[in-house]
């Protein structure tokens, strides 16, 4: 290993984790460079969601983890709880999704910020709560002074969000994982904390694993994207490739069924378009590649052997992709 | 808070009016001629009205109520028919035994029942965790007065080491005091702990799962940390209204001890007056406990506001 | 001239019987503590009440006196039956009494407007407030002890709690849509609390109940320990021990019997009550 600083954010190789009955991420791998940024897509029970738990090592209990997770010059999966708590918060932060079940209930927003930065930077208190104010303006929320003072309870969900990424952000991180963190906020209000989240991301120079079911969203804030299915990455590549010229049938899929104002034709006639079948359950996956009964273009071959995914970084894991000039095989 | 803590309040007084009201009347109700009653069956027609004259007891009840009420009040809690004792000192005389067993049963089955419980649901699905329940159900089913015979078996009779009974009051001897309290105490606050460990081990085990002690994590507390600071704090919102809740458990608990050990306390007061039919030794006693009942429920609604901004501020 | 009738909306629950530990161990030890109790009116080792000096303090393992005889030569066993017979009565009997009074109570609460569920809540609180102890032994003293006073005296303790239970319970189902559905076919209130709020709280009640019956074996015991329960010739485990205690510094055998005896069957009790909530639990709490 090179003694210089690691050249990635982080280095995920063959993660898997299971509860020993279920195997909820079933071998990813991907890298997001310093300052990168890269976006997760999948559906409910894809895995995504796992995953970046598993990244933070605040997997539920009775799961573990396996593989390797390099981050800030240790693997991860080898580290105490104890280590890692040092580095979150610190090298590699997280913001969930539902911000007011999020927040400890019963302790001021203010608070709750000013003690990540004492925690990590052994401040005092005062330097904390002055610090805390900075972020808050940065967060551009009003009148930063009382805020400092309020519940969680008493402010909106736009409003606590800001403050969630306020404390991931606090001190500088790495990386900064963002799990559905506008899914729980109004569509009016989500725009505003992307943009937010954007520049705030931007102006630290943090690398981004953004995760969300919204593929708008990866396309106007990530670099590239990995399309989960099923436990694993099907799909992997820069956003304006993989989204203009998807070669896996699921990414194809995910992007035909986006509403767009082409699709929707407003007396009704038109129908989107959706992709047959459902997910499958985790403890009952299907053999071969994990999609094949949804598949337009699946062969003898897809129900057999699992494809791999490749690994210059651009790639989809099928035996049959789409190809760049043509049209799938007609079923 | 403001608000929240007048809204409580005046259901404080409120309570207290009703549980006045119904006390009265239960025993009013049971009646008979008391006068009589307590004068014995030789008493002259002369005597008994000249008793119930001096007592007030020949006025109409709702009248007796409002002079009872009235003459609370003012700290006059009535007067024994026989000895003409202040209740007001025989209840004193008595709180420096029952008191100190209440609030010390109390304390020692928090101290057990908060690490115990909290241990409990950390550990839940492994055997320690079941063992744990198994042990919290048997104690629940154990009555306290059998925990009190059993253990002065044990150290009172086959180790000698104990009072099995009796009270040596404070002001003889301290520590005689506290040796005729260590049994008492110890079956009062196993019994209350293994009440509590359920309810703490249920309180944390909620909480536990929370998301933001997930977060509390995910911003640099080891599991531990997490837990006891952003966990237990939390958690200690249930826990305060459940240790409201079994205040009626704790005192019912200590009047039994108490006769178990033949202590002194309110207890034996009460059943020793009520066998006697002395109405307004009882009424006031017991009134004086229910109030005492009620204002800890009020004080604990009041420590919940204090803990939880959600309740406050919903005025 | 309707002839169509609104369809069953209420989603029954079917209870699938699980097997877990506490259900089972709970089945059994209530099973054979009710069999110990009616056994007794059939047959018993011999008179629990008639003393007989001549055997007095027989230590356990005596040929027709397996668990030994008492200060007065009555056998243990004996009265352990019988008093078997007395925790339930008393116990089941302030059970049945307060779930009556209180599932009427919390619906009425639950159901019909503000004003009642304010008042009868409040209600509920404050009779809470009173320790149940302390009334017992005023009823006690007004009303003679025995074991009537004593189911009034439990009645008097666990109606409350019923109630709050209950109400907690009928609140929610009536939250959900199918009683929506239900009053929009026209379905009266008494209707609709008979038909599709009981069934749904039932599970509710039954665990409730048999916690409170080993409540009220538990209070019994306590109050006939003091003197204010029952009495000879009736036998409670909790006067079994009161006798007991007066005999401790020469044989604590007897001390033993009646509290061993109180801990199964109240650990049997809450054992099935608990491993009743656990099968029933699932079904019964859906969030709308």
């Amino acid at each position: 290993m090179t003694t210089s600083a690691k050249p990635h954010a982080i280095e995920v190789k063959d993660l898997v984790v299971s509860n020993g009955d279920v195997t909820a991420v079933r071998g990813v791998s991907f890298t997001i460079p310093q300052g990168g940024r890269m976006g997760l897509v999948g559906e409910s029970g894809s895995g995504k969601s796992m995953t970046a738990l598993a990244l933070m090592g605040l997997l539920p209990m009775g799961w573990s983890t396996h593989g390797s997770i390099l981050h800030d010059g240790v693997d991860l999966v080898t580290q105490s709880d104890k280590a890692l708590s040092s580095r979150r918060g610190r090298t590699l932060s997280m913001v969930f999704q539902d911000p007011l079940s999020s927040l400890n209930p019963v302790r001021r927003v203010g608070d709750q910020i000013s003690s990540v930065i004492r925690r990590h930077t052994g401040a005092d208190r005062k330097t904390a709560e002055a610090q805390t104010i900075e972020l808050i303006k940065q967060m551009n929320l009003p009148r930063p002074e009382q805020l400092v003072r309020a519940y969680p309870h008493e402010i909106s969900g736009g409003q606590r969000q800001r403050i969630m990424i306020a404390m991931a952000l606090a001190c500088y991180p790495q990386l900064i994982i963002a799990d559905e963190p506008t899914t729980a906020l109004d569509v009016t209000v989500q725009k505003q904390v992307l943009r937010l989240l954007n520049g705030a991301v931007r102006d630290r120079g943090s690398a981004l694993l953004m995760i969300t079911h919204d593929l708008p969203i990866i396309a106007a804030m990530c670099d590239t994207v990995a399309v989960m299915y099923a436990g694993r990455i099907v799909e992997i590549g820069p956003v304006q490739e993989v989204f203009r010229n998807p070669r896996h049938h699921y990414t194809r899929g995910l992007l035909d069924s986006q509403p767009t104002m082409d699709n929707i034709a407003l007396d009704g006639s038109s129908r989107l378009v959706s992709i047959p079948g459902m997910v499958p359950p985790l403890h009952s996956l299907p053999t071969g590649c994990a999609f094949n009964p949804r598949c337009p273009a699946a062969t003898d071959k897809c129900r057999e052997t699992m494809p791999e995914l490749g690994t210059d970084g651009i790639s989809a894991a099928c035996w049959h992709p789409i190809h760049l000039a043509g049209e799938v095989a007609a079923q | 808070m403001a608000i929240y803590a007048l809204r409580k309040l005046a259901f404080f007084l409120g309570a207290v009016f009703v549980a006045s009201l119904a006390i009265f009347i239960l025993i009013r109700a049971a009646g008979g001629n008391v006068a009589a009653i307590v004068l014995g069956k030789d008493a002259t027609a002369e005597a008994i009205n000249a008793l119930a004259h001096a007592y007030g007891l020949d006025q109409p009840l709702p009248v007796q109520y409002f002079n009872w009420v009235t003459n609370m009040l003012q700290g006059d809690l009535g007067q024994s028919f026989r000895t003409k004792e202040s209740v007001a000192d025989l209840v004193t005389a008595r709180l420096s035994v029952s008191v100190p067993l209440a609030l010390s049963g109390l304390l020692l089955g928090l101290i057990i029942a908060i690490p115990v419980g909290t241990y409990a649901a950390r550990n839940v699905g492994k055997p320690s965790g079941a063992v744990l329940a198994l042990i919290s159900q048997i104690g629940i089913a154990v009555p306290v007065f059998w925990a009190g015979i059993l253990l002065s078996v044990l150290f009172g009779v086959k180790l000698g080491w104990l009072p099995t009974g009796g009270w040596i009051d404070w002001r003889e001897s301290p520590i005689g005091a506290i040796r005729s309290l260590v049994l008492p105490v110890l079956s009062l606050g196993l019994i209350m702990a293994a009440v509590l460990i359920r309810y703490v081990r249920s309180a944390v085990l909620d909480v536990m799962n929370q998301d933001y002690v997930r977060t509390a994590r995910a911003v640099g507390m080891t599991r531990t940390q997490a837990l006891l600071s952003v966990g237990l704090r939390n958690a200690a919102l249930p826990i305060v209204t459940i240790v409201g809740l079994q205040i009626a458990e704790l005192i019912g608990g200590t009047v039994i001890i108490e006769m178990v050990f033949s202590l002194p306390g309110l207890s034996r007061m009460i059943l020793a007056n009520v066998a006697a039919r002395e109405v307004i030794v009882v009424q006031s006693t017991v009134m004086l406990i229910i109030i005492f009942v009620i204002f800890v429920n009020f004080a604990v609604d009041l420590l919940y506001g204090v803990l939880d901004p959600r309740v406050r501020n919903a005025a | 001239m309707n002839t169509t009738t609104a369809p069953t909306i209420a989603p029954r629950r079917r209870r699938r019987l699980e097997l877990n530990a506490s259900l089972v161990v709970g089945v059994v030890l209530t099973i054979g503590f009710l069999v110990i109790a009616i056994v007794s009116f059939f047959w018993l080792p011999s008179n629990p009440n008639i003393p007989n000096i001549k055997n007095r303090m027989l230590p356990p393992g005596t040929v027709d006196h397996w668990l030994g005889t008492d200060g007065l030569g009555r056998d243990i066993i004996a009265q352990l039956m019988v008093g078997a017979r007395t925790s339930i009565l008393v116990g089941a009997g302030g059970a049945t009494i307060s779930l009556i009074l209180g599932t009427v109570a919390g619906l009425v609460a639950a159901a019909y407007g503000k004003i009642a569920d304010e008042t009868i809540s409040r209600g509920a609180d404050i009779m809470l407030s009173i320790p149940g102890m302390v009334t017992a032994l005023v009823l006690a003293a007004t009303m003679g002890s025995g074991a009537l006073t004593t189911i009034f005296a439990l009645t008097a303790f666990f109606t409350p709690s019923f109630t709050r239970v209950i109400r907690s319970a009928a609140m929610s189902v009536l939250q959900e849509d199918f009683i929506t559905s239900a009053k929009l076919y026209g379905r009266g209130k008494l209707f609709i609390l008979a038909r599709h709020v009981i069934p749904n709280i039932a599970g509710v009640m039954i665990v409730q109940f048999t916690l409170y019956f080993a409540a009220g074996i538990l209070t019994e015991a306590g109050l006939s320990y003091l003197g204010v329960g029952v009495t000879r010739p009736s036998i409670s485990w909790g006067m079994m021990l009161n006798e007991a205690q007066q005999t401790v510094g020469i044989s604590s055998p007897l001390a033993m019997w009646p509290g061993l005896a109180i801990v199964i069957v109240v650990l049997g009790l809450n054992l099935l009550g608990d491993g009743l909530r656990d099968v029933l639990d699932p079904k019964l709490k859906r969030r709308s």
